[in-house]
This record gives C-alpha cells, sequence and structure tokens, in this order.
C-alpha cells in the first residue's frame, strides 16, 4: 500500500504487478468466510449460542458471497486499465452480498413471531467485512476517479438499504437493537457530529490565524507549537480532569457538553495550527520576493500567495481534526458528554455488544465521510496547478 | 531618469553598498555586474525599497523613493527575478494579471493586456494563458516572468540575473528577444548579473561593483577599452575582441542574395550547383532552410541533390538579433567557415561568414560605436 501511494502514477492505468493490498483484502475476507464462523444463534439470553458457517446458514446467497470475493481477487491479480474500477466492483458487489447473506441468515434461523432470539454477526462475516473494507479503499486509491468512487459509494449504500427492506437484515440482532435505540441513537449521533464540527469549527477560527502569527513571528513559534504539542500528549481523560479546575473557578459546568467542546477544541488545534504554520511558512522565498517587488501589501501577500499555497496542509490538517475529535469525543461521554460514546459505555456496562456495535459503527461511517468529504473539498479549492496531477489531466 | 546619490547599505559592520552614486538615462539599459557579495543585487533591491538604504537617496525622475509608499513604488517599477518567482497556484495569465489587478484594472483591459504581452515574448497566448508555471519550461517560466513585470507597463524595469537559471542556449536566445523588446519599448531596465558577456551584449552602460563600492561605470565599449582600475581589467578579461563580438548583431554583417532552391527540385539544384556559387542553401514549399551544398566538394557525375548537407535549422543556423560571438562559437563547434541566418520559423534569410567575423573583429571601435543601427548586409551586401 506505502508504495502504491508514493507512486501513484506507477499503478496505473497498465499495472504489471499484482495489488497486494486488494489481493490480501480478498484472500483475508475469503478466509474468513470459509475458515470462521459467519453468524451467531442464540435462541434466548440464557441459552449459550450455536456458531454457525457461511454455507451451513446463509444459502445461496452464501455461494454468491464466495464468487464476486474470488472475482475481486481476480481483478486485484489480473494487470489491466480497468483494475481500479474492477477492484470497486468487486468491493461494492461483496459488500451487498455480504448484507444479504447476512440477512438470508437471519431469516432462515430466526423463528417466528416475537421471540427474544437473536441472531447476531461473528467472527467471520467480520473479518470479511474488514477484508472488502482493504478492497475497496485500495480500489478507491488505483482508480483515481472521483466519479467511480461516487458510484461505489452510493450502489454500498443502496445495496444496504435493500438488504434491510428486502433481505432480512432488519431482523439481524444489531438492527433489532437499532430500532429499539432508534430515537436515542439519531440523537446521540446528531450530537456526536455538532460536538465534532463545533471542536474543529472553534479551533479552525483559533488555529488558522495562530498558525500564520507563528509563521511570522519566532516569539509566537516558539511558544505556540509547544504548547498545543504537549495539549496533545496528555491523555483525553486527564486533559478533562485538569479543565475541572477552571471551568469551576469561573463557575461553568464541569461535566456535560461545555469540558467536552473545550477538550475537543484543545485536541483540533495542534493539527491545525501546525499544518497553517508549515504550510505558510513553508511557501517559497522567491514567491514571497516577487509578490512584495510587484507591489502587495503583506495582507495581500497572504491572502493572494502565501494562505491559497499553504491550502493543501491547512486542508490536511482540518481533515486530521475531523478524524481525531470523532474519536476523541467519544471518550468524552464518560463525563457527561452525550454522544455516541454514552451507547458505548452503556453497551460495556451491561456487556450488549450489539449496543457498543451501535456506538462504534457510526463512528467509523462518520470518519469516513469526514476524510472522504474532505479529500473532495481539496480536489475543488485547491488550484490545479498545486495539486498533485490526476492521470487524466498529465496526458492532457 | 534613475538618480542613486551616495547609497550605503550596513549591515552591522559589513557595508553591503558603500557611497554608491550612479545615474541612469532613460531608456537605457545599465547593468549591474560583479563578484558575487560585490552589493549588485542589494542595490537593485534598494531601488524598489525591498531593501532601504542606510543612508542616501534614490531619485526616481527626481522624486525621493523614500517619500513614496512602497507598495505604490512597486507596482510602478517591473520586477523580475532569477528564480521567477512565478505564483504556483495561479495560470499563466493570472500570473501576469498579477499588478493590474493591485492597480484595479477592468477585466477585459487585463485579459488583452496578457495576450498583448504573451504574444510580445513569443508565446501563444491561446496555448499559454491556462497553463499553470509547473507545466512551462525554465526558457517559457522566465519569458512569462518578463511578461508579468511589463504587464501595467511600468516606464522601470527592475531585472535580477532573469535569464540566470536556463540553459546557454535559451539564455543566448532570451537577451536577444529582450534586445528586441527593448528597441520597440525603450524601458529604463536596471540589470542584475555576474555574466560579463551578458552585460556586455545588453548594457548601454555597465556599473562594475566590487565589495559593495563602484569601480567604473561606463558603456561595454569603455569598459573593454579603457578599463580604469587593473580588478576592471581582470574582471572583464583578455579577450575584450571577442567580447567585443558579443555586442555586434549577426544581421550586421550578414550576407544576402545567396543561392538558393528548393530541395524537391533536382534539376535547379544541378543548375545551381553549375552556377557561381559556392555554397547552395537548400530549402523547403516554404522557404525553411533543411540543408546545403558546398559546390567545391561536388563529384563529377553524382547528383548534387546526394551531395547536400542536411541539417537541422534549429542546429545548424543562428538568428539575426543573434550575436556575432555566438555565430563564430557555433561556426568553431560545428566547425564550418559560413553559417545560414533564418528567421523564427526556419525561413532561410541570408549566410554570414567566418571572414566577415574575423573582419568586424579587427574592426574595432569605428565599427562598433552605431552597432545597434547596422542595417542588415551593411558590410558584405549581395551574393558571392
Amino acid at each position: 500500500m506505502a508504495i502504491a501511494s508514493a507512486m501513484p502514477s506507477e499503478s496505473y492505468p497498465s499495472a504489471k504487478v499484482v495489488d497486494r493490498a486488494a489481493s490480501a483484502g480478498a484472500v483475508v475476507a475469503l478466509a474468513g468466510c470459509l475458515l470462521l464462523p459467519f453468524v451467531e444463534f442464540r435462541p434466548n439470553r440464557i441459552v449459550d449460542g450455536r456458531l454457525l458457517h457461511l454455507l451451513q446458514c446463509a444459502g445461496v446467497w452464501g455461494w454468491v458471497l464466495l464468487a464476486v470475493l474470488l472475482l475481486s481477487l481476480g481483478a486485484a491479480l489480473l494487470p489491466g486499465r480497468y483494475r481500479g474500477r474492477g477492484l470497486l466492483a468487486g468491493a461494492v458487489l461483496s459488500f451487498g452480498a455480504l448484507l444479504f447473506a447476512l440477512g438470508s441468515a437471519t431469516t432462515k434461523l430466526m423463528p417466528a413471531g416475537d421471540t427474544p432470539a437473536r441472531v447476531s454477526i461473528a467472527g467471520g462475516a467480520w473479518i470479511a467485512l474488514v477484508g472488502i473494507a482493504m478492497i475497496w479503499f485500495q480500489g478507491n486509491r488505483v482508480a483515481r476517479s472521483h466519479k467511480a468512487s461516487a458510484a461505489a459509494a452510493l450502489t454500498g449504500t443502496a445495496l444496504l438499504v435493500a438488504a434491510w427492506w428486502f433481505g432480512g437484515l432488519s431482523q439481524l440482532s444489531l438492527a433489532v437493537e437499532y430500532r429499539a435505540q432508534a430515537d436515542t441513537f439519531w440523537q446521540l449521533t446528531y450530537s456526536h457530529v455538532l460536538l465534532v464540527l463545533g471542536g474543529t469549527l472553534i479551533a479552525t477560527v483559533i488555529g488558522i490565524p495562530l498558525g500564520i502569527v507563528a509563521a511570522r513571528s519566532g516569539f509566537a513559534r516558539a511558544v505556540a507549537i509547544p504548547v498545543v504539542g504537549i495539549i496533545q500528549t496528555i491523555p483525553s481523560l486527564a486533559l478533562y480532569g485538569l479543565l475541572v479546575i477552571p471551568l469551576a473557578a469561573l463557575g461553568l459546568p464541569t461535566l456535560g457538553t461545555v469540558p467536552a467542546l473545550i477538550a475537543l477544541t484543545l485536541y483540533a488545534l495542534l493539527p491545525i495550527v501546525r499544518n497553517t504554520f508549515l504550510g505558510v511558512s513553508g511557501v517559497d522565498a522567491s514567491s514571497i520576493d516577487a509578490g512584495l517587488g510587484m507591489g502587495m501589501s503583506r495582507r495581500q501577500l497572504l491572502w493572494r500567495v502565501e494562505f491559497p499555497l499553504a491550502l493543501p496542509l491547512v486542508l490536511e490538517g482540518l481533515r486530521a481534526a475531523l478524524v481525531l475529535t470523532i474519536g476523541i469525543a467519544a471518550v468524552m461521554a464518560i463525563a457527561g458528554a452525550q454522544d455516541l460514546g454514552t451507547l458505548i459505555f452503556l453497551g460495556w456496562g451491561s456487556i450488549a455488544v450489539d449496543l457498543v456495535l451501535l456506538g462504534a459503527i457510526p463512528m467509523v461511517v462518520l470518519s469516513i465521510i469526514a476524510d472522504q468529504g474532505m479529500r473532495a473539498l481539496e480536489s475543488v479549492v485547491v488550484s490545479p496547478g498545486i495539486r498533485i496531477p490526476r492521470e487524466e489531466e498529465l496526458s492532457a | 531618469m534613475i538618480s542613486l546619490e551616495h547609497v550605503t547599505k550596513r549591515y552591522g559592520d559589513r557595508m553591503a553598498v558603500d557611497d554608491l552614486s550612479i545615474e541612469i538615462d532613460d531608456g537605457d539599459v545599465a547593468v549591474l555586474i560583479g563578484p558575487s557579495g560585490c552589493g549588485k543585487t542589494t542595490t537593485l533591491r534598494m531601488i524598489n525599497r525591498l531593501i532601504e538604504p542606510t543612508s542616501g537617496r534614490i531619485l526616481i525622475d527626481g522624486t525621493d523613493a523614500a517619500t513614496l509608499k512602497p507598495e505604490e513604488l512597486r507596482q510602478h517599477i517591473g520586477y523580475a527575478i532569477q528564480s521567477v518567482g512565478l505564483f504556483p497556484h495561479l495560470t499563466v495569465a493570472e500570473n501576469i494579471a498579477t499588478v493590474p489587478k493591485l492597480l484595479g484594472w477592468k477585466t477585459a483591459r487585463i485579459v488583452s493586456r496578457c495576450e498583448e504581452l504573451l504574444a510580445l515574448v513569443g508565446l501563444d497566448p491561446a496555448q499559454y494563458s491556462r497553463k499553470y508555471p509547473r507545466q512551462l519550461s525554465g526558457g517559457e517560466a522566465q519569458r512569462v516572468g518578463v511578461a508579468r513585470a511589463l504587464a501595467a507597463d511600468p516606464p522601470i524595469l527592475l531585472m535580477d540575473e532573469p535569464f540566470g537559471a536556463v540553459d546557454p542556449l535559451n539564455r543566448d536566445r532570451l537577451q536577444g528577444e529582450f534586445l528586441r523588446i527593448q528597441r520597440d519599448l525603450k524601458k529604463t531596465v536596471v540589470f542584475v548579473t555576474h555574466d560579463v558577456d551578458e552585460a556586455i551584449r545588453l548594457a548601454d552602460k555597465i556599473a562594475l561593483m566590487r565589495d559593495g563600492h563602484l569601480e567604473q561605470y561606463d558603456s561595454p565599449e569603455q569598459l573593454l577599452d579603457h578599463p580604469e582600475t587593473k580588478f576592471v581589467h581582470d574582471f572583464v578579461g583578455a579577450d575584450a575582441a571577442l567580447k567585443r563580438l558579443g555586442r555586434v548583431r549577426v544581421d550586421s554583417v550578414m550576407r544576402t542574395g545567396q543561392a538558393t532552391v528548393r530541395a524537391d527540385q533536382p534539376d535547379a539544384i544541378e543548375a545551381a550547383c553549375a552556377s557561381e556559387s559556392r555554397f547552395v542553401y537548400l530549402v523547403d514549399a516554404d522557404g525553411v532552410l533543411v540543408g546545403w551544398i558546398d559546390s567545391r566538394v561536388l563529384d563529377r557525375g553524382t547528383p548534387a541533390a546526394e551531395a547536400a548537407t542536411r541539417v537541422d535549422w534549429r542546429q545548424a543556423a543562428v538568428r539575426p538579433d543573434g550575436s556575432l560571438k555566438e555565430a563564430l562559437a557555433r561556426m568553431l563547434a560545428l566547425g564550418y567557415r559560413s553559417l545560414p541566418v533564418v528567421a523564427a520559423g526556419g525561413r532561410l534569410l541570408g549566410h554570414v561568414t567566418l571572414s566577415d567575423v574575423e573582419k568586424t573583429m579587427e574592426g574595432g571601435d569605428a565599427h562598433l560605436a552605431d552597432h545597434t543601427d547596422n542595417e542588415a548586409g551593411s558590410i558584405g551586401g549581395g551574393g558571392e
């Protein structure tokens, strides 16, 4: 993977070698499906669960899943111009087949009527999901096409909806748990997103000017960069504890949203300040000399030359801040913040794995959305003159 | 007119520029030259106040530059630097538009000015306007840099080794184009270089600096013929006669009326070779040089067309605005005693011979005095 990302132009269009990352993903997914149990069936809460393998429980969808995984492996092994799109198609179809296999197993195993029985996802299916994700990410990387990536994401979502409504997925224990908690779930997801966006926004408003000032003045650099760096090294719970004293002194609440927002802001500062600083101070001296020499004021130079040139790094800092705070926000639930972490801690407390998953899965999805969204934003707002060129532009 | 009056720049104990006084007339190219660390770039940057002098005054058309707002001063002085400093996130057109935008020009005016300037520096506007700097070669980037410096039509141009980062062949071409543009625009140019040949070729006046002070400020001819100090003499080197050639344009000694035939007409070639001419030049349908025949090496019996020397005009020809020094170097390198002269697209204009170059070298001052006014073919005239 490292090699592929370091030399993007080498991996396309006529990739001659085997795509190791994608083929590893396909092998992992196949191994998960064949060697490990796919679902766990518990008739009620007292009896131990029964573990079932893919081909034991999923019927024809088990074979479909194996077939599309083999196709993905083929796309990873065979060289060709359309490998990236092939991998994306393979990943999306595998994802869909996995969902329908889970749904089909659930439908077959669940007794009719109101029942305490539960069918939950077992190790093999989880590992298959990880393998499929590997193929998917590699497909995005190799295809280097926003259109193909977006089409894959849309198809994947459509397949999820279809498996939910028509494929029996909604009978899975995770789905049952979701229905029981739906209102809480969406409320917590919403406040999680608000916390993350709020913290990152405040950090951006403080961090970008701070980074610019640090790039301008040695004193600011000597103070700001180490300080935001030290904050980053403080474990989140310790930071939370440290915040109690000043918050209490100011008469602000020491539990809940306010300290969580402050902590998230502090953590988001480092990537934003550091990247803005690096971006602005890394602007080529000749560009600055030319700008000043042509009569730009310092302010014009900043907004017309330095900041646009620093933008790729600034956006990278924002992306890192978003992904970082999505994770840290969950920990803040311990001290009373209402977010997806609340579900996770609740689930741990009551040994309800499905509840933990209900908190964890949306965080993964949020991270992916933040990551991809920021990359898409970058491709829109960063000048093509300083963007890493895509293949179409190179050959044009 | 730019006047530097007792300008001094001190960094701590070090005198970067020490009591420098020079005057640069309107429309002149003044070249600041000297070994590195002599203060030439510092001097240049004091004119647009990127560096403030420690003492002394810089007058631009009688106005003390220190009394003007630095940004306004700089917007009215073109600035081109060695590293070019094109903004990588802006297109060629946007780069050129920098100063016009700062001055608040209307969009339509900026667009037409960009096209005009790109054409002036020899780049096709349709092809280059939307390119980004990283898509340009070194020579193209330098041209855009010059176009950007000229954008708002400033009366003064400051150039800090603007051709320093390109290969010798391209530098020579850029110098020729600079002279062509300067003949039309008549800017007051202050030009920093460390290349003596470049200085001699481009300058109306050369200011030779050393350790922050002025050694001599004179025309290139005076500097070559009458160096005032040993340092000046050593710096310009012993080959003054050769260096003088750098100031003579090829078209000033170019001969025209040479025998020229179409390469795809064998009969005409035979006929031409049978005539008096020593060299018969071959051109294609558009008049572009494709080769020549030296009638002295012709064997009786073999078709003349087969004895032709086929050449690429890009390598085996010189341009009319090139210098004789370049022509001589090319002759020596290729082993020819005569070189064809071609226009921009390769169209044959005439030729220049080694003996004419030698005559020019011996001719000395009388010939050099009015080098810029020489008409094409003023020495040789007609064919052989």
